[in-house]
């Protein structure tokens, strides 16, 4: 695998020279929360986090997104398309999250159902990732096989070492970026840097505190549906809101609808859906397959632990920690691992 | 804190043991060191997961309208801020008052469990928490911290109006002295001195970031309506569409639908996970029914009617 070096001094520099050429999405302040967004430069961006309040994902699957125009005109409805997406570059994701966007990959990219929204900003978009400095107490990537310095499904992965970047060039796209910048991305000590990048992430992987075994887990669910466990307090306590959804990298519902601008056109938009809301797939006749609280609690828990591993051999969390730090009622899912897992022992 | 978790476990078993009540309601120890979780506790041998101390900054109150049709009687434990919404459920029918047992315990403030988080090491375990008027003690099995009050404490908890529950069938605790703050509408007063331009910039920069997870509605105790408005399909008065105008539209119909009933105990706040100020909007309402109608917090004092949801002969407004 090749490498490359990046003096930090020269990080706003190279920020500069892609947000000229490209739509660069980084990292922002806003007030006390950091999210990701587009920027005009180097200046803008926000690298001393932990973890963004909210994740990425948006950058592939917005969380609102038209998909065509429409206007009656007498006789018929013209539709018009958004044009395919502008090319791209994502910048300082957190490796758990780029790893939870190879997690939605296969859901809108699958042969079957391909998704020409989400394919065209994937295709457009270099994956630029920067490795974690510091592990937090909610962080769990280790137990899905990620981890704070792991480069899966970034073109580039970043890390900090002193005063420079280690640059891993993962792909051909990755590489094609650094030649396109060679006066910034050098060759030069790299090798050096190799061996302090692999300290680094054998320091941080001694960091996590919190113990998840899934041992068991994924079994136990395929051959129960019903359990007792779903009916405890984990559901009495849930509130009902979306917040684990959407700050979740990996939960990619979304609902359709239009949006009539006015008697005759208007816009048909999809935007981010929760299966914790009461109405998340609530028939037209009236029936809802998850009616209380229990059933959508399930629905989540499963779809991490279960349902995304029988479609696409993925698990479908990746250990953010996003939803244990935001629950208003600390509802936490490894905590739901654990507990599980314990259900497992006593069957 | 001790004693009173001690205490808490003996009314709580008590209860259950006598069947008094079917289920309490209480603060159980989170997955985090300074964190807390509701926990449901249906029988005598489950009482030892009541904790209480510094981080129990729910609103359990919020729970009891799950219970309103269950068969049987829960008791809940409440704060003062807390008892505030047992006050409002009560008046606004939403529970029956002999169906509920109000355990208060009087409560010396709330620490911000990210605020703690960042300065005790990971993976700690509490030992034992204790209120030392200025600041809490923290000990854990990996040392012994101190937070003081201004800089670490929840900001609801700065200008604390009732330390002390305004409603309880069993106190537990001693009761704390009432202090009364002349800067509670502070932040309220700043926003107010600003031009109409500046505070829609404001409040514009506020909304644009809201994720429409509707952790504040849901979070609110006060929030009592089967079918929400904002859930509603058809009609679709909002959509699922986030922008600055439909999340406008959330935030101010919010404020205006709880006006008058909103009991200030500001989960809202605590629990948005873009930090918008929530509590700000409903400071603002409760600054000037105070200042029009001379009301009190909602809840906080039994028996006065909210000051929206009263008529009166004598009220200032001239086109009454």
């Amino acid at each position: 695998m090749e490498a490359r070096v990046v003096n930090k001094g020269q990080l706003p520099e190279l920020l500069d020279k892609l947000a000229k050429d490209y739509d660069l999405i980084a990292p922002v302040q806003e007030e006390t929360v950091v999210l990701f967004r587009k920027i005009s430069g180097g200046k803008d961006a926000f690298l001393e986090y932990t973890n963004s309040d909210v994740s990425p994902k948006g950058c592939f699957l917005p969380q609102n997104e038209k998909t065509f125009n429409y206007t009656y005109t007498g006789d018929s409805i013209e539709i018009n398309k958004p044009e395919g997406a502008q090319k791209a570059v994502l910048f300082g994701a957190r490796p758990c999250d780029i790893k939870a966007i190879t997690t939605l990959d296969p859901v809108f990219e699958g042969e079957k159902f391909g998704d020409e929204y989400y394919s065209s900003k994937r295709e457009n978009t270099v994956i630029i990732g920067l490795s974690c400095s510091k592990v937090l107490s909610t962080c769990f990537c280790y137990a899905f096989e990620g981890g704070p310095c792991d480069g899966t499904g970034s073109d580039l992965l970043f890390t900090e070492i002193g005063d420079k970047y280690y640059v891993e060039v993962n792909t051909e796209k990755g590489k094609a970026l650094a030649d396109a910048y060679s006066q910034i991305f050098s060759s030069q000590g790299a090798d050096q840097l190799a061996k302090d990048k692999e300290e680094l992430a054998k320091k941080l992987a001694g960091e996590f505190v919190r113990k998840v075994d899934l041992t068991g887990v994924k079994e136990l669910l395929d051959n129960n549906f019903e359990l007792a466990f779903w009916s405890g307090d984990e559901q009495k306590k849930c509130i009902g809101c979306g917040t684990c959804t959407y700050v979740c990298p990996t939960c990619h519902c979304f609902d359709i609808f239009d949006y009539p601008t006015g008697d005759f056109d208007g816009a048909r938009l999809r935007c981010w859906d929760s299966c914790m809301y009461p109405e998340y797939t609530l028939m037209a006749g009236g029936h809802n397959p998850r009616p209380s609280r229990k059933e959508r609690v399930r629905n989540r828990f499963m779809h991490k632990l279960k349902y995304h591993l029988d479609r696409y051999n993925m698990v479908g969390c990746v250990g953010c920690g996003r939803c244990v730090r935001k629950c208003p009622v600390n509802i936490d899912i490894t905590k739901i691992i654990n507990d599980l897992k314990e259900v497992a022992q006593n069957a | 804190m001790m004693d009173v978790i001690q205490q808490l476990r003996e009314q709580a078993k008590k209860l259950l043991e006598e069947k008094k009540v079917d289920l309490v309601i209480g603060f159980g120890q989170g997955t985090e060191l300074a964190r807390t979780t509701p926990v449901f506790i249906d029988s005598p041998e489950g009482v030892s997961k009541l904790t209480w101390g510094p981080f129990c900054a729910n609103n359990l109150a919020k729970y009891l309208t799950d219970y309103k049709n269950a068969p049987g009687n829960i008791a809940v434990v409440v704060k003062g801020c807390d008892s505030r919404s047992v006050i409002r459920l009560l008046d606004d029918n939403q529970i029956s008052r002999d169906k509920v047992v109000v355990i208060g315990v009087p409560c010396p403030g709330q620490l911000e469990w990210q605020k703690v988080a960042a300065e005790v090491k990971p993976g700690a375990v509490l030992k034992e928490t204790a209120d030392n008027g200025e600041s809490f003690s923290v000990k854990t099995d990996a040392g012994d911290y101190s937070f003081n009050k201004k800089d670490y404490m929840l900001h609801r908890c700065l200008v604390c109006e009732n330390p002390n529950p305004v409603v309880a069938d069993i106190t537990i605790g001693k009761e704390l002295p009432v202090k009364t703050y002349e800067e509670r509408f502070a932040e309220v007063s700043e926003l107010e001195q600003m031009n109409t331009e500046d505070k829609n910039a404001y409040w514009d920069k506020q909304f644009s970031r809201c994720l429409r997870c509707y952790a504040c509605r849901n979070v609110c105790s006060v929030c009592t309506c089967q079918i929400c408005v904002f859930d509603q399909m058809l009609p679709m008065w909002v959509s699922k569409r986030t922008n600055l105008s439909e999340n406008t539209m959330f935030h101010i119909t919010r404020a205006f639908h709880v006006a008058g009933r909103c009991v200030d105990c500001g989960e809202c706040d605590r629990v948005c996970p873009m930090d918008i100020p929530l509590r700000k909007l409903n400071q603002k309402i409760h600054k000037d029914l105070g200042d029009l109608f001379d009301s009190p917090t909602p809840g906080s004092k039994p028996g006065i009617p909210s000051a929206l949801g009263e008529f009166s002969p004598g009220d200032p407004e001239e086109f009454m």
